[in-house]
């Protein structure tokens, strides 16, 4: 069986660590992918840079989506996921600072499946981090040949 | 055939003698603004005090000269024109409001004003009658008012920005020093006596302490931000969802709760939920301790108001004599080991009732619980 394998779009190293640490106590089998700014995020979903060279879009079960990301920001990469057909149904899952109503606000008109408030307190971080995973790669249902 | 049509009798104007001229001579000098009377060739007849007052001209100079003397230039030869055609229909006219006259004193500086007229009609030909009024005070009123409204629009967009950034900026750093010593805890722990364990413990506190600073305060900048709403809000059931809400963190301790009915009041609703969440958080928060806790969110008749609203408790209470302490911002009457709390809560209410119009106040006694009251 293929492997699960999660997008995670930060820039913050120290928030990278702590999700990666989160996610090895979880004990949740997923490839981790790290993209540090949004356009690496947005090359690596609409297929540049597979190495069998084709076009084909990469699947990660779920993208967890930093807000606050270099060159192109959280929110445009979520309105460009949604904007292409082939990642329109991507599970994508804001994971930020935040709890601006603004960003709530365009976040969902944008189309996310949700959104989730990273906390300080490490303990409910981690807590955090193990929920999503075992409702996004266990019990979440995806279609065969991926989502969109 | 007789004509037989009613007719109405002209109004019978007072004769002229010394008295009603004198009444007359009164009046036009009572006025606060310039008074004219002037002809068809704009010949000025009539010219009270304060219009030599307002123009700098004296009597003399004034009366059986051109009205165009007293305005600019570049106005004079459209101003016959406006004459010709008032004459052609005459009817009272106020002028000035949304256009920019200009009155031009005899030392040659112009000045911003109003103008109103009337047509005067007289057996031997009509006249005009106007009343000119000096507005360079309410204009200098207006731009400083319109300056003031550009500074505070400008004021609220940066505090939107900045709070926009404390939201995440700040946050970030605070999540790793506790994230990396729960790390440490657990990855080393076993090498570090208690002591040891217990300073990560407090870096991690402190941490989630700060956190929750941030955040009080950044709710409190979103009290003062927001517009306010007026709408009609059930107070009833709002106190009744919030603190279902917060009993249910309270792991079935024995709460007795009391809620008026029929508490409609216009306002905010989700400012108003804030605050009620403060006030009936706070209530439980200091009934800790309490075998029997009992809240109460009512109406009540005061001194301030017959429609003043009040949450109750019989929690740990204050002494009143610290009470003026109570709704700055950071101001705490308890210590942190007693009753955790940033102190920025009440602070946050008083915002929001006085942005309500309101007053909030509050009474107590030491073990005795506490009572606020507050207005809309």
């Amino acid at each position: 069986m293929a492997q699960s394998e999660i997008l995670l779009v930060e820039d913050d190293p120290d928030d990278e660590a702590l999700t990666l640490r989160a996610l090895k106590q979880s004990r949740i089998q997923a490839k981790v992918t790290v993209a540090r700014d949004g356009v690496e995020a947005l090359e690596y979903l609409h297929g540049k840079g597979l190495q069998d060279g084709s076009e084909r879009v990469l699947c990660p079960q779920l993208v967890l989506l930093d807000l606050n990301i270099p060159r192109i920001s959280g929110l445009e990469v979520l309105r460009r996921l949604r904007a292409d057909e082939r990642t329109r149904g991507m599970p994508v899952v804001v994971f930020t600072s935040s709890k601006e109503e603004q960003d709530l606000v365009t976040s969902y008109s944008l189309g996310v499946n949700s959104y989730i408030r990273k906390p300080v307190d490490f303990s409910e971080f981690a807590q955090a981090v193990n929920q999503l995973g075992l409702y996004w790669l266990q019990l979440n249902e995806l279609p065969p040949h991926g989502p969109a | 055939m007789a004509d037989r049509t009613p007719r109405t009798k002209p109004a019978k104007l007072p004769s002229w003698n010394s008295r009603t001229q004198l009444m007359f001579h009164r009046f036009l000098e009572s006025a606060p603004d310039a008074m004219l009377i002037t002809n068809e060739h704009g010949k000025i007849l009539i010219a009270n005090t304060n219009t030599e007052r307002l123009f700098g001209y004296s009597h003399h100079e004034l009366v059986g000269q051109s009205v165009e003397q007293l305005m600019p230039e570049r106005y004079r030869r459209n101003h016959l024109g406006h004459r010709a055609s008032y004459f052609a229909e005459p009817r009272v006219r106020a002028m000035g409001s949304a256009l920019d006259l200009f009155g031009l004193r005899r030392d040659g500086t112009e000045f911003p004003i109003e103008i109103s007229l009337s047509p005067l009609p007289t057996k031997e030909a009509m006249l005009i009658s106007s009343a000119i009024r000096d507005v360079t005070e309410r204009q200098r009123t207006k731009q400083a008012l319109g300056h003031a409204k550009e500074l505070a629009e400008a004021a609220s967009r940066e505090l939107e920005a900045f709070s926009y950034s404390v939201a995440h900026d700040l946050r970030a750093p605070l999540r790793s020093i506790a994230g990396f010593s729960q790390a440490v805890l657990d990855d080393y722990g076993a090498q570090l006596d208690e002591e040891g364990q217990s300073h990560l413990n407090r870096i991690r506190a402190a941490a989630n302490r700060l956190a929750g600073l941030i955040d009080d305060l950044l709710a409190l900048s979103r009290v003062s931000r927001s517009e306010l709403r007026r709408e009609p809000v059930d107070l009833t059931r709002l106190g009744r969802e919030i603190a279902g809400r917060l009993q249910q963190g309270q792991g079935g301790r024995a709460i007795e709760l009391n809620i008026a009915e029929g508490m409609l009041v216009r306002g905010d609703p989700r400012l108003l939920a804030i605050a009620l969440e403060n006030l009936i958080g706070n209530a439980l928060k200091f009934t800790r301790n309490r075998q029997q806790t009992r809240i109460e969110l009512g109406l009540t008749e005061t001194p301030v108001s017959p429609q003043t609203f009040f949450v109750r408790d019989n929690g740990a209470g204050f002494d009143m004599a610290h009470a003026e302490r109570l709704f700055g911002a950071f101001q705490r009457l308890h210590r942190v080991t007693e009753f955790e709390g940033s102190g920025i809560g009440l602070a946050t209410v008083q915002r929001i009732i006085h942005r309500h119009g309101g007053r909030i106040w509050a009474d107590a006694a030491v073990d005795r619980g506490a009572t606020f009251y507050f207005t809309l």
